[in-house]
């Protein structure tokens, strides 16, 4: 377990610097940089070019890459020139808001995802089927923004159960995880199906109804258990994505979160910010998906992780 | 099959709220009440300021002003009225400046306002702030006893004005630029009405009243701290999201409304309006390095090919005013001889504008009704912002200028994409727009030494440098006013309209907007729920 670990720890240094690489190229081949954002419609040519120089961006861009990689290595990510904060710090004010949003959609998203999905591959090519999959192709289809009006709309200001926009605390982000929930329950849905049908062909889930055991039971202890691996994977990414942030869900519930933060500093040319921000999202995805290994294993002891 | 009924019963009940939501509920009217003191106002913003440090970004409102005083003010009809200044006086050769300031005068940190204090702010503005030019040529600022400040050019810069009547300039508090240093707008403090108190940054800056404040200037009728308690500015970026907001009456003032929610709030009960032109214009910069654009007669047929009113009306919803001068009318500087002339040249004229093409050598049609010279199509690119406003212009301009045989290619760009093509003058034309209260914008539009001047001749260059030395304001208003004239008969570039700044509030009282500053936000008060 420990060699894997350490395995998986040096997979992901490999893939962090190559993320490195990506994202610094990336930043600095997109015209523009924050000097033009700064200095605005008014810059001279010097002050542009003082400007850049404190910045350092007038420096070779393979000393500017280096000089990126070494801070990260030490654990810097740099420090916005727009807004004057550390990454770190601009992370710790809003990655808590959209780790939260992120794990109570999962599981409002896998809960209802999961479960439909088992009832329509139980119920095959009947009503109660065809009805989950117009369901799930609503969820998938229907855009974000327009349920979370529509959320707003109905519960927020008809209702005035939970507040239209804005963050104070756990019940500012009901409404915004149904949102998000919702439209990951059509894809896990299917995915669930799909396997569960599978699953039922198999011999050991007759041998199990025949031995006596609780239909129920043997659906959700020996069907579903099975049928788990894939639909894993699939949160695995739906969270991985999450907590990039969802910049559409985030606007229109007016939530301070990364995604909407993200875009902003990419608009803004904040190319130190964006650098920053996306090695520490893709540190979050690789962890994700070294999470979702361990919990295959968990599952499914006959998986080696060797 | 439990489930299965579960589904209908979560079906049925999304069906009964969708029956709800026809029902008129009106937010509680709150007309027969009174004002009161005390109480948090709620102000929507649609942009979030980069910081509170006002020397350290181009962009100032309502956000980030009220923490401190203006040095000197504007009226409302932007005469010049004492702010933090006294009363100042100018050397007879324009290259110094004496200022006297107002006593007893106290920093949120309770620090006492001294010339020493002021020259502090204003060498750290010269030092560090993106605008620093507004200072122009200084070469020196001292504080000869403690309430008199003396700042000495090399050279007579009559605009100098303009940034003492700005917020960049008011006096930071000394106290935290020692404890804060660079990090003074994360804890920023002023002289102003108001004192920050949180900043959680994409929701909300909260700022409290000033307990101490009684120097308010002559355009606030209290001369003291704001009425309310508290004022929070809340940034929401969807627009249905804040117009739901603002009709529940969790915000009170809404500023910059889309045009296309007016006409449904216009209809709110209990809601009322505010409309101020802008400091400023939308126009369409021209490049004047290229070939093509360096025909005068080419430029005047775009301008003349032009619609405003259609614009106006279409676009803007009416909320607008059509330009055809340099200045929008609230700058000091405009002029309405000049504003009547280009009205005169460059209304709408299809024929005129054919025949200027004509006369340039455009003079063949190919299939699509485009221009054509030399196996070359008259086609030119326009660039623009995402702003959707900007999109239905683009539009709009298109259509107009297919009537001349001009083919205008749309294209959006986000606007550092597009502040880098102008830079390097790799466009043809731009949507832009600008705004400042001080006909000095028209040198930093076409002066010397600006990278991204739009056009130039040496007459032109000469005389916004007289305008810069002229410290009369009478004649340096006359230097502007032929400035305006050359730009007009040369046409390097097509103004379009001012815009108005449309601002919603509700269950407030004494809601007035200084066009040179911002919100007069001493004077508001709350009116009382019942």
């Amino acid at each position: 377990m420990l060699r894997y670990l350490f395995k998986r720890f040096c997979t992901m240094i490999l893939t962090l610097f190559g993320v490195s690489i990506l994202v610094f190229f990336m930043v600095h081949l997109i015209p523009g940089d924050p000097v033009t954002y700064i200095l605005g419609d008014f810059a001279t040519n010097e002050a542009i070019a003082k400007l850049r120089s404190e910045m350092g961006l007038d420096q070779p861009t393979v000393s500017q890459y280096l000089s990126f990689v070494s801070g990260v290595m030490q654990g810097n990510l740099g420090t916005s020139y727009i807004t004057g904060q550390s990454v770190w710090e601009e992370i710790a004010q809003r990655f808590p808001i959209t780790l939260k949003l992120g794990i109570i959609s999962l599981l409002i998203g896998s809960c209802i995802g999961i479960l439909l999905g088992v009832i329509s591959a139980v119920n095959q090519n009947t009503w109660a089927d065809y009805l989950v999959s117009i369901v799930s192709l609503l969820g998938v289809s229907a855009p974000g923004f327009w349920i979370a009006l529509f959320f707003i709309y109905v519960f927020s200001f008809q209702l005035a159960i939970f507040p239209i926009s804005g963050y104070a605390g756990w019940h500012s982000l009901i409404l915004p995880s149904l949102t998000l929930g919702l439209g990951s329950v059509g894809n896990i849905a299917r995915m669930t199906r799909s396997n569960m049908l599978e699953v039922l062909k198999q011999d050991y889930m007759r041998t199990a109804l025949a031995k006596g055991t609780r239909y129920w039971k043997v659906i959700f202890g020996h069907g579903l258990k099975n049928a788990f691996i894939p639909v894993i994977t699939l949160i695995g990414i739906t969270f991985g994505n999450l907590l990039a942030g969802a910049i559409v869900t985030e606007t229109v519930f007016g939530l301070p979160g990364m995604g909407s933060f993200t875009v902003e500093s990419i608009v803004k040319r904040d190319i130190y910010t964006v650098q920053g921000l996306v090695m520490f999202l893709g540190m979050m995805f690789i962890l994700t998906n070294l999470l979702v290994d361990l919990i295959y294993k968990w599952i499914d002891p006959r998986i080696t992780l060797e | 099959m439990l489930e299965n009924h579960k589904i209908w019963i979560i079906f049925l009940f999304l069906l009964v709220l969708t029956g709800c939501s026809t029902e008129d509920t009106t937010p509680k009217s709150q007309d027969a009440s009174k004002a009161t003191n005390g109480g948090e106002l709620v102000i929507s913003s649609v942009r979030e300021p980069d910081t509170l440090d006002v020397q350290k970004t181009t962009w100032v409102d309502n956000a980030n002003v009220h923490l401190f005083d203006y040095l000197i003010g504007r009226d409302m009809d932007g005469s010049i009225i004492p702010g933090l200044v006294k009363d100042y006086t100018i050397a007879d050769d324009g290259k110094s400046w004496t200022f006297h300031l107002r006593e007893n005068v106290k920093f949120h940190s309770g620090e006492e306002l001294t010339a020493e204090s002021v020259k502090a702010s204003m060498e750290r503005f010269i030092k560090q702030s993106p605008v620093n030019f507004l200072a122009g040529p200084i070469t020196g600022v001292e504080a000869s006893d403690k309430s008199t400040l003396i700042v000495n050019f090399s050279e007579p810069y009559a605009p100098f004005i303009a940034g003492l009547t700005s917020i960049y300039l008011s006096p930071l508090d000394p106290a935290a630029l020692k404890s804060e240093g660079d990090k003074f707008g994360n804890k920023p403090s002023g002289t102003g009405p108001l004192l920050f108190e949180k900043w959680i940054r994409g929701d909300s800056i909260t700022f409290v009243k000033n307990e101490q404040y009684n120097w308010g200037p002559s355009d606030a009728e209290n001369k003291g701290g704001t009425n309310v308690d508290k004022v929070v500015f809340r940034f929401i970026k969807d627009e249905n999201t804040r117009m739901l907001e603002f009709n529940q009456g969790n915000i009170q003032i809404m500023l910059d409304v889309p045009p296309s929610s007016v006409k449904t709030l216009e209809n709110t009960d209990g809601v009322q309006l505010h409309k101020l032109l802008d400091n400023g214009l939308t126009y369409l910069a021209i490049n004047n390095d290229k070939p093509l654009f360096q025909d005068p007669k080419v430029r005047k047929a775009i301008n003349l090919a032009i619609d405003r009113n259609q614009i106006v009306q279409y676009a803007m919803e009416g909320y607008a005013k059509p330009m055809y001068g340099p200045l929008s009318p609230t700058i000091p500087g405009y002029s309405e001889k000049v504003e009547k002339m280009a009205e005169q040249m460059y209304t709408r004229n299809v024929e005129q504008a054919k025949q200027l093409l004509h006369d340039a050598g455009w003079s063949n049609v190919n299939g699509n009704g485009v221009l054509v010279k030399e196996s070359k199509q008259l086609s030119i690119e326009l660039l623009l912002t995402e702003e959707p406003v900007m999109q239905r212009i683009a539009q709009i301009l298109q259509n107009q200028l297919k009537e001349v045989g001009i083919d205008l290619r749309i294209t959006v760009q986000d606007d550092s994409t597009i502040r880098t093509n102008e830079s390097k003058k790799m466009h043809d034309l731009i949507l832009w727009q600008y705004g400042w209260s001080d006909p000095d914008i028209l040198y930093i539009l076409f002066g010397k030494d600006i990278p991204t001047r739009l056009f130039s001749t040496p007459e032109l260059e000469e005389l916004l440098i007289k305008a810069r030395q002229t410290m009369d304001e009478k004649a340096r208003m006359a230097v502007y006013e032929r400035v305006q004239e050359l730009l007009v008969t040369e046409s390097p570039w097509v103004p379009l309209f001012a815009r108005e700044r449309i601002t919603a509030y509700r269950d407030i009282e004494g809601f007035k907007v200084n066009p040179y500053k911002k919100i007069v936000i001493q004077d508001i008060k709350l009116k009382k729920q019942q």
